[in-house]
C-alpha cells in the first residue's frame, strides 16, 4: 500500500470535508435548542440496539406517550424530539449524544439506560451546559448542576425494603447478586440497612454472595450453599436474561420454599413473561407498580395499553415522567427557553403529580425522593403481574 | 461418633451441584458434539454453531406449548431448521478449501453475527418463555434433596442421543465414509462419493445435533440475545480440553466443564469468574504438544 493517496480521492476527501463544514456552520447558525415558531428541540438517548433494548424501547415509547396524550407539547411548546441509538455502552452512547448536542443542538437531554453512558456523556453535559434530565441508569456523578433523574439511586431499593425484611422474616437471610457495579450497589443498599435493622446475613462469612456476571447461566451450585446455610429467606437482584434463569432455576430447586425477596427489576417487565409460573409469590421491591391505584396512574395505564401490549414497566414510567418535568420546567422558563433556563427552572418545580404519587427531586442528588412499594407476583386475570401489597420506606437523601 | 455422623453432612450439599454437572456437562456435550465433529471429523471450523443452537432454542420457544405433542413437533421442526441452516453454511463454504480455518472462521463468524441478529430481530429483544410439559416443570426428590425434573429427565436422553452418535460415526457407512473422507479424500472419490456431499452431510449433521441440543437444552441453557455466544464458548472450550481425538474425549470435557461450572463452583465460590480458565489453561500447559501434533496430522 502506497502511503501517499490518490489525487482524486483526496480532491474526494476535500470536498466532504468542505460539505461538512457548511453543514455545521448551517447548524451554529441556529438559536440553541428552538428551532423557530415557538417549537424545541429534545433529545431523546436510548439503547435501541444490543443488550439492553427492552428497556431502551420502554423509555422511548413512555416519553413518546406523554407528547402523545398532550398534543406533542411541553410547556405550550411544539416538541420535535430527535431520538439516537446509545446502543450498548458508552462507546456508542458518547457519539450519539455528541451529534444531539453539538449538531442537533437540543434545549435538553433525557433518557440513557446505562450508568456508564451517562458517566460518559457527563462531561459533554458540562461542555454544552445542556441539562440532562435521565430516565434510568445513574451513576456516582460528583457535580449535579446539570443532571436529574427520575429513577432512583441504585442502593435505595435495598435500603427501601431492608426493614420489611427484618420484621417479617425469623432468621437470617442469604443476600446474593451480580459481580458488577449495579449489583454490589443494589445488594450493598439491602446489606447495610438490613444491618442497621439488627438483620444477620445468613452467608458464610457474612457478606453478599456474589455471581460472575454474565458468565453466570446455572445457579444450582449457589443454591445448594443457601439450603447448606440454613437462612430463611434469601434477597436478591438480578435483571434481564440473569433474573429469567435465576428465577426459574430457584423455583425448581431445593430451596423453592425459602421466600425470595428482591429489587423489582428480578421481575420487571419483559422477564416476567420468559419466567412464568416460576416468577409466583415472589416478593420485590420497586418505586411503581401498574395497579396502583390514583388518578395519574389509571390514565396513564389506559393510554399505555392503548398502544402496546402488557403493563408499563417503571422504565417507561420514569421516562413518562422525564417529559412531565420538562413541560412544567420549560413551560415555567418563559419566552426564552435556553437550557440555562430549563436547568434553573428544575431545580424549583417542587412536588410532582406521577403515576407512582407524587415526589420531588432532593436538593442534593437530584434523583426522586420517593415512596417504595411492595410487590408480589400474583395472578391478574390471565397473566401473572406484580402487584402491589404494601407501602414500604419513602427513601431520598 | 461425631466424625461418622459429620462425613455424609460434608458431603451432602454437594449431592445436587454433583448431579447437576452431569446434566449441564451432557448438555455442553450434546451443544458441543456438532462443531467438534465437523471440526474434528471432516475438518470444518464453524464459529456459526452457537447460532445454530439459538435457532433451536427458538424454535422450541415457538412451538412448545406445555404439550408433549408440541415438544415432538419442536424437536422435529428445530432439528430441521437447524439442518438447513448447516446445509446454507456448506453452500457457503464451497469456494473455501478444505483446512482453510482461518477463511472458514471470518466466513462462519460473519454469518453468526448477521443471523443472531436476525434471531433476534424475528423473535424479539426479550428472553422469550419456553414451557415445557407439566410432567416435567417440578422438581422431584433425589437423595433427600429437590432437584428438577427435567434436567433429570435430560440426563437420560442426552446419554441416549451420546450413545447413539458414537455409534452412527463409528459403525455405519455413513459414518465410515465421513471419516475416511478425512484420511484420503481422493480415494473416496474414486469410490464413486463426492467430496462436496460428504462435507453437505456433515454440516447438516453437526446443524441437526445443534438443533436438537436448542430445542432439548432450551429450559437450561434458553434461547437469548447472548445464547449463541455462550454456546461457542463452552464448545470451544471442549474442544480445547477434550482435542479433537475422540468422542470419549470430548464427552469426557464436557462432562468436566459440567462439574467445574456447579460442583467447582459450589466448593470454590470465591474462584468462580476464572475456574473454568484455569482449567483450560492447565490442560493447554500439560496436553498442547499433543493437540499440536492432531492439528498438524490434519
Amino acid at each position: 500500500m502506497s502511503l501517499t493517496t490518490p489525487a482524486r480521492s483526496r480532491a474526494l476527501a476535500a470536498g466532504l470535508l468542505a460539505l461538512v463544514l457548511t453543514a455545521s456552520t448551517a447548524c451554529a447558525a441556529d438559536e440553541p435548542g428552538t428551532t423557530g415558531g415557538g417549537s424545541i428541540k429534545i433529545g431523546l438517548l436510548a439503547s435501541l440496539s444490543g443488550t439492553y433494548q427492552s428497556v431502551g424501547k420502554e423509555i422511548r415509547d413512555g416519553f413518546e406517550l406523554y407528547l402523545d396524550t398532550h398534543d406533542g407539547k411541553l410547556g405550550g411548546r411544539q416538541v420535535d424530539l430527535v431520538v439516537a441509538d446509545e446502543g450498548n455502552g458508552a462507546a456508542t452512547a458518547v457519539p450519539a449524544a455528541t451529534k444531539l448536542l453539538k449538531q442537533d443542538r437540543v434545549a435538553a437531554l433525557t433518557g440513557i439506560v446505562g450508568g456508564g453512558s451517562v458517566a460518559g456523556v457527563y462531561p459533554l453535559l458540562q461542555e454544552t451546559k445542556v441539562p440532562l434530565v435521565g430516565s434510568n441508569g445513574r451513576p456516582e456523578i460528583k457535580d449535579v448542576s446539570r443532571v436529574w433523574h427520575t429513577s432512583y439511586l441504585s442502593d435505595e431499593p435495598g435500603a427501601a425494603i431492608a426493614q420489611h425484611v427484618r420484621d417479617n422474616v425469623k432468621g437470617s437471610v442469604y443476600a446474593i447478586g451480580p459481580d458488577y457495579q449495579g449489583g454490589w450497589d443494589e445488594l450493598r443498599g439491602f446489606t447495610e440497612a438490613f444491618a442497621k435493622a439488627g438483620g444477620t446475613l445468613a452467608n458464610p462469612d457474612g457478606k453478599t454472595t456474589f455471581t460472575p456476571f454474565p458468565a453466570t447461566t446455572n445457579f444450582t451450585p449457589y443454591f445448594a450453599r443457601i439450603k447448606a446455610s440454613g437462612a430463611q429467606a434469601v434477597y436478591t437482584f438480578y435483571a434481564g436474561s440473569a433474573a429469567v434463569d435465576f428465577v426459574k432455576q430457584y423455583a425448581q430447586s431445593e430451596i423453592k420454599d425459602i421466600p425470595l425477596y428482591a429489587a423489582g427489576f428480578l421481575t420487571e417487565g419483559g422477564v416476567l413473561n420468559a419466567q412464568g409460573e416460576a416468577a409466583r409469590d415472589i416478593f420485590s421491591v420497586l418505586n411503581y407498580s401498574p395497579d396502583l391505584d390514583n388518578a395519574e396512574n389509571r390514565g396513564f395505564v389506559a393510554a399505555w395499553k392503548a398502544k402496546h401490549d402488557g403493563s408499563p414497566t417503571t422504565y417507561a414510567l420514569a421516562s413518562y415522567d422525564a417529559a412531565a418535568v420538562l413541560d412544567r420546567a420549560i413551560g415555567a422558563a418563559g419566552d426564552d427557553p435556553t437550557p440555562e433556563a430549563i436547568n434553573a427552572q428544575i431545580g424549583k418545580l417542587g412536588q410532582i403529580a406521577s403515576p407512582r404519587g407524587a415526589w420531588q427531586f432532593s436538593t442534593v442528588t437530584h434523583s426522586p425522593v420517593q415512596k417504595w412499594y411492595l410487590r408480589q407476583v400474583r395472578q391478574d386475570g390471565r397473566a401473572l403481574s406484580n402487584t402491589v401489597v404494601g407501602d414500604l420506606a419513602t427513601i431520598g437523601r | 461418633m461425631i466424625a461418622v455422623a459429620a462425613g455424609p453432612n460434608r458431603i451432602d450439599p454437594y449431592v445436587i451441584p454433583a448431579l447437576d454437572g452431569v446434566a449441564y456437562g451432557l448438555l455442553v456435550f450434546v451443544a458441543a458434539a456438532g462443531l467438534v465433529f465437523c471440526f474434528g471429523v471432516a475438518n470444518i471450523l464453524n464459529l456459526a454453531h452457537g447460532m445454530l443452537y439459538a435457532i433451536g432454542g427458538y424454535t422450541a420457544a415457538a412451538v412448545l406449548d406445555g404439550s408433549w405433542a408440541s415438544l415432538a413437533l419442536a424437536l422435529g421442526v428445530g432439528v430441521l431448521a437447524a439442518a438447513a441452516a448447516g446445509v446454507l453454511l456448506a453452500g457457503l463454504l464451497t469456494p473455501v478449501a478444505t483446512g482453510n480455518h482461518l477463511t472458514q472462521a471470518l466466513l462462519t463468524f460473519g454469518v453468526a453475527l448477521a443471523g443472531g441478529s436476525l434471531l433476534v430481530a424475528g423473535f424479539g429483544p426479550d428472553d422469550p418463555q419456553v414451557l415445557v410439559p407439566a410432567a416435567l416443570d417440578g422438581s422431584v426428590q433425589v437423595a433427600g434433596h429437590r432437584y428438577a425434573a427435567y434436567r433429570l429427565v435430560f440426563i437420560v436422553v442426552a446419554t441416549a442421543l451420546a450413545a447413539g452418535l458414537y455409534l452412527t460415526v463409528r459403525r455405519t457407512r455413513a459414518g465410515m465414509l465421513v471419516r475416511a473422507a478425512v484420511d484420503d479424500p481422493e480415494m473416496v472419490a474414486c469410490l464413486g462419493v463426492s467430496p462436496t456431499r460428504i462435507r453437505v452431510g456433515v454440516l447438516a449433521a453437526g446443524g441437526a445435533l445443534a438443533g436438537a441440543a436448542g430445542v432439548l437444552g432450551a429450559p437450561i441453557i434458553g434461547p437469548g440475545a447472548d445464547t449463541a455466544d455462550t454456546v461457542l464458548l463452552l464448545s470451544l472450550v471442549v474442544v480445547v480440553l477434550g482435542g479433537l481425538g475422540s468422542m470419549v474425549g470430548t464427552l469426557l470435557a464436557a462432562l468436566a466443564i459440567g462439574e467445574i461450572q456447579t460442583l467447582g463452583v459450589a466448593l470454590l465460590p470465591s474462584a468462580a469468574p476464572f475456574l473454568l480458565f484455569a482449567a483450560m489453561a492447565a490442560v493447554l500447559a500439560v496436553r498442547a504438544r499433543g493437540l499440536a501434533l492432531r492439528w498438524a496430522a490434519t
